[in-house]
């Protein structure tokens, strides 16, 4: 700040307000192409595949500097410095111990809730390990980002889901499965009622969740001396989720009326059951894949809004105005073309979502990136989980 | 400090020290397996990196193009056009950065290849790979595990398919003798199974399936159809023995699970949507090959117990026939009422319950074809 000033009393030949003057957007461009990433992708994939996936983190490490740089922050493209051996020790890690996790539950449900309890206790280790190494490794003019959130801090959104699901184990263990068929029937009892009171809770929990974990994230992010902070309070998340769940409504009111309307139509204009059923089918059809058209598109646009117009560090402010209906229709139109192309679109709808989601933020800086300098080195604290992340090289994408 | 020898190939880029977000205008050219950044600014500071210790880009034709030094600095160039005339100048047309995988994705040409080979790989592991994994998967398998899948889906077809069999406890235990005596009779192979009867009503009708662990179920419209024949119904039983016997019905949950694990990374983000497509997809061409093998066993088992493999054909024309009258009394009944909606989906839903019984007996491949290798 006090360099700034110093700036300011010299450089201020205009006599304009001068912190106002200063402050200067930053646009945020992504160049990639579809065509160019195709490419890419097959090859990734051809490699991986021959090699039996052992070539995915190298896969991953050139797909991430592909996209890195194509993204240009005030016309200066991201880096990324990840060692893809590094990667490749922590795709292993997370390979044993996802298989390890999936295995377990089959032999028994002893061994099922041992993995459950252990992967619960590391998880959040391994979330945080994985953002020190991306943003660790993800750099802008020369200057590395870092984040700064301790261990503690990433087991504090996982909690009460955490708390939640040990509930539900240990009632089963006691009393036997949910659901139990009883001559013929499924049971409804004591356990299934307390199962569904805390599957209950922990969807009402799920926005708070969701808030902690966003403020954690962002309120890590460092770069030079800049620090994150998010302003996100539960209260606009459970806000967002009601209106998620009114659009839900209004798509399931959709699907009613056009089956219904399929069906009057068949019963009574051509006076063919079968038509009218299939009608109602087709009717029923379209409206679940709306469900997935247009529920996915606009929580994610929203909350993107939500999360990085409160998100500022000490000289940025961060604004983004993604449209629903310009991600909806996106979206809609990439399914398509994926689904008729068998999947062979997939790279394409990527760059273009991409873009979209890149291109509607943008940043607005007091003062001048040129003058910004490493920070004084993250703080020594944790340098073992830095060390786990950096060794692993843990990457679960952000 | 020396400048760079006349003719040597230079390009001016922008140079981050890694500490300072400023970017300092250099000149940069390749000598003695060295890379030199020659700071414009600052005249006469040369930084000199081995060529190897350089992380160089790849080349694409989006993107800015940005090597990485090994003490933490950027180079960064926004002409990405020039930079790569540059790496090819500079050394005589070999490039930086390149690789088998930057001449394969910078070529249409190669990229086609490589999508006919992923394509390829894809159908043959689709068509053997998985079934080749599954088997062996299931053959290593501890037994408990196909036991308690086996356990566990009879405990459902019971809670919601199935009820108890209306057959009298004698009777039953006559059939088991005569299976019993009949597995006795074949030397050498002991396999454990346990034999159930049950009523399955209409939807299901005369028919008889295995599950995994050795569960053999019998419909009381089977031992109905064909119990003025006890050698039928013995050849049906000992055709699911087979599928017991072959760990068909653990091999098939393997390979459906596998193709379904498959099919949802190939796809990756539609998978909800379409998680319910390997089932459908898989099990006709499995199960053709399965019955095959069973049908083997089926008619092993009934030479080495001294019948006649013939026995087998009673099965496949009483079951074909009671088929094909349900079929027209369906469309009798469609003929003469016509359907709600209710009643649609209440079918559907039967069907779709019908269709948990893929390992049922009266399934592919083509009758005929199959009573022909009974008939030899």
């Amino acid at each position: 700040m006090q360099q700034h000033e110093e700036a300011a009393a010299t450089g201020g030949l205009t006599g304009w307000p001068l912190s106002e003057f200063r402050k200067r957007k930053l646009d945020i461009q992504f160049t990639g192409s579809g065509s160019e990433y195709f490419r890419i992708w097959i090859v990734n994939l051809l490699l991986t595949i021959v090699t039996a996936s052992l070539y995915w983190p190298f896969a991953k490490a050139r797909r991430i500097r592909y996209f890195y740089a194509n993204t240009l922050i005030d016309g200066h493209a991201l880096s990324f410095h990840g060692d893809p051996w590094k990667m490749f020790r922590g795709h292993l890690l997370l390979l044993v111990l996802m298989g390890t996790y999936s295995a377990a539950g089959h032999f028994s449900p002893m061994a099922g809730l041992i993995a459950f309890g252990v992967m619960a206790a590391i998880w959040p280790a391994l979330w945080r390990a994985g953002m020190q190494f991306r943003l660790g490794n993800t750099g802008w003019r020369g200057l590395r980002f870092g984040f700064a959130g301790t261990l503690k801090g990433a087991y504090g959104p996982a909690l009460p889901i955490w708390i939640c699901s040990a509930v539900i184990l240990l009632v089963q263990m006691v009393g036997g499965p949910a659901g139990l068929p009883v001559d013929g029937k499924p049971r409804f009892g004591m356990v299934e009622k307390v199962v569904l009171l805390v599957a209950g809770a922990i969807l009402l929990l799920t926005p708070w969740v969701i808030a902690a974990a966003k403020r954690y994230q962002h309120n890590g992010y460092r770069i030079a001396a800049q620090h994150g902070e998010l302003r996100l309070g539960a209260g606009p998340v459970y806000w967002l989720s009601l209106k998620t769940l009114g659009v839900t409504l209004l798509i399931t009111i959709l699907m009613l009326v056009l089956a219904g309307a399929g069906f009057a139509i068949g019963m009574f204009v051509l006076h063919s059951p079968k038509f009218a059923s299939a009608a109602a089918v087709v009717g029923a059809m379209v409206g679940y894949l709306l469900y997935f058209a247009l529920l996915g598109p606009f929580f994610t646009a929203r909350f993107q809004n939500l999360v990085w117009n409160g998100t500022t560090t000490e000289d940025l402010s961060f604004t983004s105005q993604l449209k629903v209906g310009a991600l909806t229709w996106l979206t809609l139109k990439n399914w398509v073309l994926t689904l008729i192309t068998l999947g062979l679109y997939r790279p394409f709808a990527v760059v273009h979502t991409t873009r979209l989601r890149l291109e509607a933020v943008s940043v607005t800086m007091d003062g001048d990136p040129e003058t910004w300098v490493a920070g004084q080195g993250s703080a020594p604290q944790d340098a073992a989980g830095e060390l786990a992340g950096d060794f692993f090289g843990i990457d679960m994408g952000l | 400090m020396t400048g760079q020898a006349s003719g040597t190939p230079t390009l001016l880029a922008d140079y981050f020290d890694g500490r300072s977000a400023r970017a300092r205008p250099v000149r940069l050219w390749l000598e003695h397996e060295q890379l030199v950044i020659h700071d414009q600014d600052l005249d006469g500071v040369e930084r000199r990196y081995p060529i190897r210790q350089v992380q160089w880009p790849e080349r694409t034709r989006h993107g800015q193009r940005q090597a990485q030094l090994p003490d933490g600095g950027v180079l960064s160039t926004r002409d990405a056009v020039g930079w790569d005339d540059w790496t090819a100048a500079a050394t005589q047309g070999r490039g930086l950065g390149g690789g088998l995988a930057v001449r394969w994705f910078s070529s249409w040409r190669h990229s086609v290849v490589a999508l006919g080979v992923v394509v390829a790989v894809g159908a043959v592991v689709w068509q053997w790979g998985v079934p080749a994994a599954a088997d062996t998967i299931a053959r290593h398998l501890p037994a408990s595990v196909g036991e308690s899948i086996g356990d566990e889906s009879m405990d459902q077809l019971d809670g919601y398919l199935l009820k108890p069999s209306r057959l009298d406890a004698q009777a039953q235990q006559q059939w088991r003798a005569r299976f019993a005596a009949m597995v006795a009779s074949q030397p050498g192979e002991s396999t454990s199974y346990e034999l159930h009867f049950r009523d399955a009503g209409d939807t299901i009708g005369p028919n008889a399936f295995a599950l995994p662990g050795g569960h053999i179920v019998v419909t009381d419209a089977l031992l109905k159809l064909l119990g003025d024949q006890p050698d039928a119904v013995l050849g049906v039983l000992a055709h699911e023995l087979g599928h017991v016997r072959e760990q068909h019905g653990l091999r098939l949950t393997m390979r459906a699970s596998l193709s379904g694990a498959l099919l949802g990374f190939a796809i990756g983000d539609f998978s909800s949507l379409l998680a319910a497509a390997p089932a459908a997809l898989t099990h006709a061409s499995y199960s053709r090959d399965f019955e095959r093998e069973a049908d083997a066993q089926a008619k092993r088992l009934l030479i080495d117990s001294g019948r006649s493999p013939r026995a087998m054909l009673l099965p496949f024309e009483r079951i074909g026939a009671w088929r094909a009258a349900r079929t027209a009394q369906a469309k009798a009944e469609r003929a003469s009422e016509p359907k709600t909606l209710g009643r649609e989906v209440g079918e559907h839903a039967k069907a779709g319950a019908g269709e948990l019984l893929r390992i049922a007996f009266n399934t592919h491949p083509a009758d005929e074809e199959r009573m022909k290798f009974f008939e030899r």
